[in-house]
């Protein structure tokens, strides 16, 4: 069995992907609504987001709405497919537990 | 790194329950221009009815029209592949094609003998739709439901205005809803 994507792999940036990848490319989650979702803190969260950005997973939007800075991140089609493979990953070793 | 089949469930679980979450966060914001429209035809329907009973049978089409056009436009979606449209629109008019159906061919069975039972009960109606949307996709559906129902009820049985009870209680709480899912 191959090995976990180490990027996907830990369970906050696990999260981020799982939230993002249900939604439409062109419509991405504001930072505020995604650290809900998540439960981490912001500094935390802001960490994971950049480290899947580097990866390529996630793209990450800034402007300003009423004067106020707005940060929204999107799931990548790279992302979309490193996390249907992690998901795979990870039904595999379900599946094979439960046939052996 | 090796995984044992515990910690594998147990990622997938959490995946799953971020998804989720993530889903009814969206469902909420697409929801809520749709419940302002809705609040704003309750306004001027129920208002204008009140103001002017005369008129209420062209005015409700007017803004029937008006609402169901607003909601299908607006449930214009964009599919996870980039593509637009799919069937949601589609379903949306289903939904209201439905519910028009059905308080029509309620009033055709039990022929209401008044203006409030007329005024009453779709709006009744609309708050067991929200509830029963809201058991599938969030309680905030569910709350905001059985608000418009019992909203409708107390006017119904204790409100002598009862067209401008339900412009101003039963549009606004609408109104208030759709402002109240943007904050998710």
């Amino acid at each position: 069995m191959e090995q976990p994507d180490s990027i996907i792999h830990q369970p906050v940036r696990l999260k981020i992907m799982a939230a993002l990848k249900p939604l439409p490319p062109d419509d991405p989650l504001e930072f505020v609504r995604l650290k809900a979702i998540v439960g981490a803190t912001e500094g935390n969260l802001g960490a994971h987001i950049t480290t899947l950005e580097e990866a390529g997973y996630v793209c990450v939007q800034k402007d300003f709405v009423a004067k106020r800075p707005r940060t929204r991140v999107a799931i990548t089609p790279q992302g979309r497919r490193a996390f249907d493979a992690y998901v795979d990953y990870l039904r595999e070793i379900i599946g094979s537990t439960a046939t052996s | 790194m090796t995984l044992s089949s515990q910690e594998a469930a147990e990622n997938l679980s959490q995946a799953e329950e971020a998804g989720r979450r993530s889903k009814q966060v969206y469902f909420y914001r697409q929801s809520s221009p749709h419940l302002i429209i809705w609040g704003i035809i309750w306004v001027i329907g129920y208002g204008g009815t009140g103001l002017y009973p005369l008129y209420a049978n062209p005015l409700w089409a007017g803004l029937v029209l008006i609402g169901c056009a607003s909601s299908v436009v607006l449930g214009r979606c964009t599919k996870p592949d980039g593509t637009t449209g799919g069937p949601y629109p589609w379903r949306v008019a289903g939904l209201m094609a439905i519910i028009i159906f059905f308080v029509f061919a309620t009033y055709a069975i039990l022929q209401p003998h008044s203006g409030r039972q007329l005024a009453a009960y779709p709006a009744l109606i609309t708050g067991v739709a929200y509830v029963a949307v809201g058991l599938w996709t969030g309680p905030r559906y569910v709350v905001s439901g059985m608000v418009v129902a019992a909203l409708t009820l107390i006017g119904f049985f204790y409100i002598g205005p009862i067209f401008l009870w339900f412009a101003v209680v039963g549009g606004g709480s609408m109104i208030l809803t759709g402002l109240w899912f943007r904050t998710v």
